[in-house]
């Protein structure tokens, strides 16, 4: 009753699937290392990106700008909101930081609503993306193939960032050992601002990508937003490769149980969780210490 | 606060609840929504033992509510049991929710207990989302309010009341001796130092279990009175996002307190009736709300008030809980064990 | 030393003006202002935000405009409609906690309102136990005028029963019996299943392939790799909501929408322009249409009006079938209250069933006294993707028309399931 032929191409969308979550959860775990925030307004910041990208297409702008501008308008509202709401919770319990941007999310969610309107707005990606390719027996859509690439492209270049540039190794240091890096007279500030900014850049460009394959209304971001923080549990928090395998183990696991179990489709992913937390229960690359 | 203080304190609220009933039409509330009050402030002091006094962020309790809607719902509605007998399925069901949850849970601390109890509440949604023959899926199950057999009365709305308010003053009482008794006492060593508590021989984890359980069956009760005071079950009830309201409920009043929890569900619950009644963004008040909150008076608004009030010798009170709970205490990094 | 601002006497004044104030002014102040004494309430239950906040403005856009006509008219019997809104969240709980509001403390004369079926079973349900007229405008489930029927509930919006058969019809005649279906797998999805497989038990169809797809799916890819598969003569897409959209523009980058017809049970404008241009495709069921002889009627001033009024309004955002919804609901109820010459529930409710009449849509209809459903015709339409010149709103190309009778469930297969229960 399965349809075999079928699994090859329900790997590549689940792979394509896993890599949304696993550019999410690499925002969100970014976040979560340095400085403890479980942001819960990653979602809003998603379907601002979209939003943006619609409103800036709508415009007259290329997709392909708006594919790299719309991101970064977010980072900039992003840091204004890290340098006034979220600064003064550092030191704080990490629930502090969750319920603050849960209740932001609630207030992005009207205000999206009051400027787009309640209804959903048509976006789809530039014509020279919108067909499918057909490799024999398999069909791949154009816009999935330019997805897995600017998200392996985006992943890349964040690795290349963290290992080879100063501001990167800082970063990095910063997650072992804050006050250290601080007293060797880096501003640990900046880095707090820099590293939520590419935290929101990575939601930004996965906004954009999911408006264009999926629908853009105010609730949008927040579907993605649950299967992202599995994604980070499963992985183990502090680990950056972590979230890359989560995402994609996730992706993969819910595409193949729709294919073969598909009542069980929304609980595979949790069950995948106490599995791997039954296992091991810092998540697959989790590291020791973070957040107990 | 004297102990003489607490208790006139204690005798005026309760006062002023016995005659809720007749005041809130003169405010323009209907009964049942001071009734929701009551009810919330339950589950909210259910997050208040995990979250305020044992230090665990509680993010999954609607799950245990959810549980206690549907168990009420279902039983009545398949088995036509009576009034009290759906409160006290509604409460096992809840429980029995958390017997299975639990060893997962006990497995992490911190904020990765948030985060799991948020992960696996959201199965217990889907289960009612899904299996729609018996729960009716996402349309929710209508089900009539049942009498209690024994008495041959049906509850209308003054008498759910009083029946709301008789669970409530229960489970504040028991609340109160739970978190006073020495079982109380080494939830909040474990907040404060968890591996201490394990270097004194004691068994963490069972005791953040015996909470659990505890926490799980007042917000099951909280959840089956709910279900029954709007003749509805629906998964909402089981969703993250009403977790997160009774989070902010014990924050809103005061974490680690006794009263805060029905302070935050008075000001929460009637606060977002009206502001939605006035204008259709009162989401955006909620949120700012929120965000008010946790920037604004972390300790909520009994914890701050109780701050500022100099304690009598030799009495327990939320500033003992509360020097652990300290929002601008440094994060302890690695407190797991 | 300076002399103190405020004087004692004068500062006790004040506190007392004030105290009087807080005492007096807040409980006056929060029954809602400018409310005639001798208005006649009804309210009104809509969830201005959530997702179906689109729907929600559009159905109250309607509603306002039939009260406005009536009370242009000098009102029911002399006194005012006046609508007493509350948003219901799109949550059961909530809209049961507002209902029982709207009923004891407003002392509204009849609800009416809602958009998702859970709602509108909760309301109903508030309703009943209070003895109050519902009369649901948008609440599609069979459920609220099958099973959990109500001799105190109406519905106007066409179930999921008469959406399914009016499609299920009209997709044999136009592509065949081989059948793909894409159903979403919760309450409302099953209960469009059963209706299209009764349909193809009358024709002798056959189900080639019915994806379950959950709520909330937002990859669609594992689902529609089957279809190439299964060959079918049309796809029959029954997710909703986002579900719909995303459904939709995955079809269309897979390239499906060229290969096969697609076609589903009813597809709202609301989201139709959320859609972009090329993954609006397929023939749907419609509810109401604007601009169309066969949903207005011919030469129907009434339709041709209430469009032009709302043009008005919206500032050129022309109506959906949501404003038909409460222009038509608040309409017959006040009919009714008028006829009867009384808000009284059970004379009222005597007064709206089993009474023909004409409105702003083609022919005539009547609620069905035996359960309460608004027996109106059911469209079926092709979506032009960019409409039509000089007007980017114009989607719909109608093409059928079904009498209500031939698609919703016979009054012998009701009254198995429905029991009205007047008291």
């Amino acid at each position: 009753m399965h349809d075999w032929a079928s699994i090859g191409p329900q790997i590549f969308n689940g792979l394509v699937l896993g890599a949304f979550y696993a550019i999410v959860a690499i925002g969100l775990s970014l976040i979560m290392n340095l400085t403890g925030t479980i942001n819960m307004a990653h979602g809003s910041f998603m379907t601002l990106a979209g939003y943006l990208a619609y409103t800036m297409v709508l415009r007259g702008t290329s997709f392909w700008f708006a594919l790299i501008a719309a991101p970064l308008i977010c980072v900039i509202v992003g840091i204004a909101v890290e340098r006034t709401l979220v600064r003064p919770l550092y030191k704080r319990e990490p629930f502090y930081s969750l319920l603050m941007t849960f209740g932001l999310s609630l207030m992005a969610e009207e205000a999206y609503r009051l400027i787009w309107g309640p209804n959903g707005v048509p976006f789809s990606p530039p014509g020279a993306l919108a067909g499918a390719t057909s490799v024999g027996f398999m069909t791949f859509p154009a816009f999935r193939i330019f997805i897995a690439v600017v998200l392996i492209v985006a992943i890349a270049a964040l690795a290349l960032f963290l290992t080879r540039t100063r501001f990167g190794l800082r970063l990095r240091a910063a997650v072992q050992d804050t006050e250290m890096i601080a007293a060797l007279g880096t501003n640990t500030q900046v880095l707090y601002a820099v590293n939520f900014g590419l935290g929101i850049f990575l939601a930004g460009i996965a906004g954009v990508l999911a408006a264009g394959m999926l629908g853009l209304a105010p609730t949008s971001g927040n579907a993605l937003l649950m299967p992202a923080f599995v994604t980070v549990i499963i992985g183990g928090m502090g680990s950056l490769f972590g979230s890359i395998v989560g995402g994609l183990l996730i992706g993969l696991t819910i595409s193949l149980t729709t294919l073969f179990v598909p009542a069980a489709s929304e609980v595979s992913m949790y069950v995948l969780m106490a599995v791997v937390l039954m296992i091991r229960p810092r998540g697959l690359f989790g590291e020791e210490g973070i957040f107990g | 606060m004297s102990a003489r203080g607490e208790l006139i304190g204690a005798a005026i609220v309760i006062a002023v609840l016995l005659f809720a009933p007749f005041l809130s039409p003169l405010i323009h509330l209907d009964v049942s929504i001071v009734s929701e009050v009551l009810v919330m402030a339950v589950a909210a002091m259910s997050v208040n033992l995990l979250l305020g006094y044992t230090g665990l962020p509680a993010f999954g309790n609607a799950a245990y509510f959810g549980l206690g809607a549907y168990g009420a719902a279902l039983s009545v509605k398949y088995f036509q049991v009576d009034f009290v007998a759906a409160v006290v399925i509604g409460t096992l069901a809840a429980f029995a929710g958390a017997l299975i949850l639990g060893p997962f849970l006990l497995r992490r601390r911190g904020i990765y207990f948030g985060l799991l109890s948020i992960a696996f509440g959201q199965v217990f949604y889907f289960i009612a989302y899904r299996y729609t023959d018996v729960t009716g899926g996402e349309d929710g199950m209508n089900f009539p309010r049942p009498p209690v057999a024994l008495a041959h009365v049906q509850v209308k709305e003054t008498a759910f009341y009083y029946v709301a308010l008789a669970v409530f003053v229960a489970a504040l009482i028991a609340f109160r001796a739970v978190v006073r008794s020495p079982f109380g006492r080494t939830l909040v060593a474990i907040r404060q130092n968890e591996v201490r508590v394990r270097y004194l021989g004691l068994n963490s984890d069972r005791f953040i279990f015996v909470a659990l359980l505890i926490a799980s069956a007042m917000a099951g009760i909280s959840g089956a009175l709910f279900g029954l005071l709007i003749n509805f079950a629906y998964p909402l009830q089981l969703d993250w996002h009403q977790s997160g309201d009774f989070v902010l409920m014990m924050i809103l009043g005061g974490g680690g307190t006794l009263w805060g929890p029905l302070l935050g569900s008075f000001i929460y619950v009637l606060g977002k009736d009206i502001v939605s009644t006035i204008t259709p963004l009162w989401q955006i008040f909620i949120g700012g709300l929120f965000v008010a909150c946790v920037l604004g008076f972390p300790r909520g608004i009994l914890g701050t008030i109780e701050q500022r009030l100099r304690r009598a010798p030799g009495t327990f009170t939320a500033d003992d809980v509360n020097a652990a709970f300290d929002p601008n205490a440094p994060v302890e990094v690695g407190r797991g064990v | 030393m300076a002399r103190p601002v405020l004087s004692r006497r004068s500062f006790a004044k004040l506190a007392g003006a004030g105290s009087a104030a807080a005492v007096f002014g807040i409980p006056a102040y929060i029954p809602r202002l400018g409310e005639a004494a001798d208005a006649i309430k009804i309210g009104l239950l809509e969830p201005y935000t959530g997702v179906y906040a689109g729907p929600a403005e559009n159905e109250t856009h309607g509603f306002e405009m039939a009260a406005e006509a009536w009370n242009k008219r000098g009102g029911i019997m002399g006194r005012k409609i006046e609508l007493v809104k509350e948003d219901e969240q799109n949550d059961p709980g909530v809209a049961a906690q507002k209902a029982r509001k709207l009923v004891n403390q407003d002392k509204v004369a009849a609800l009416v309102g809602t958009v998702s079926s859970g709602v509108s079973l909760s309301v109903a349900g508030v309703a009943n136990t209070l003895g109050t007229l519902f009369m649901d405008s948008g609440g599609h489930t069979d459920d609220v005028t099958g099973k959990s029927c109500h001799w105190n509930v109406f519905r106007t919006c066409h179930s999921t029963w008469m959406e399914t058969h009016a499609t299920g019809y009209a997709l044999q005649k136009h592509f065949g019996k081989k059948w793909f279906l894409i159903t979403p797998d919760y309450a409302y999805g099953h209960s469009l299943e059963t209706g299209f497989k009764d349909v193809l038990a009358h024709i002798g169809g056959s189900v080639v392939g019915n994806e379950l797809t959950p709520l909330g799916t937002t990859d669609f890819s594992s689902y529609l790799t089957k279809i190439d598969a299964a060959k079918p003569d049309v796809v029959l897409v029954l997710v909703q909501g986002d579900d719909y959209t995303n459904c939709l523009k995955q079809m269309n980058q897979f390239g499906l929408l060229k290969k096969y017809p697609v076609g589903g049970p009813q597809v709202e404008l609301e989201p139709l322009y959320g859609l972009p241009p090329e993954a609006r495709e397929g023939w749907w069921g419609i509810e109401w249409y604007y601009k169309s002889e066969k949903t207005l009627g011919k030469g129907n001033k009434l339709a041709q009006q209430f469009v032009a009024d709302t043009l008005k309004r919206t500032g050129g955002k022309p109506p959906t079938a949501r404003n038909a919804f409460g222009y038509i609901t608040l309409d017959r109820l006040a009919q009714a209250m008028h006829d009867a010459k009384s808000t009284d529930p059970v004379k009222v409710a005597r007064a709206i069933e089993g009474v023909h009449f004409s409105s702003i849509f083609a022919g005539s209809a009547y609620y069905r006294k035996e359960d309460h459903q608004l027996m109106w015709p059911m469209w079926v339409a092709k979506i032009r993707p960019n409409g039509t010149p000089g007007d980017k709103y114009d989607l719909f190309d109608v093409t059928d028309i079904n009498a209500a009778e031939a698609v919703e469930q016979t009054i012998a297969q009701k009254a198995a399931v429905c029991k009205l229960g007047y008291p």
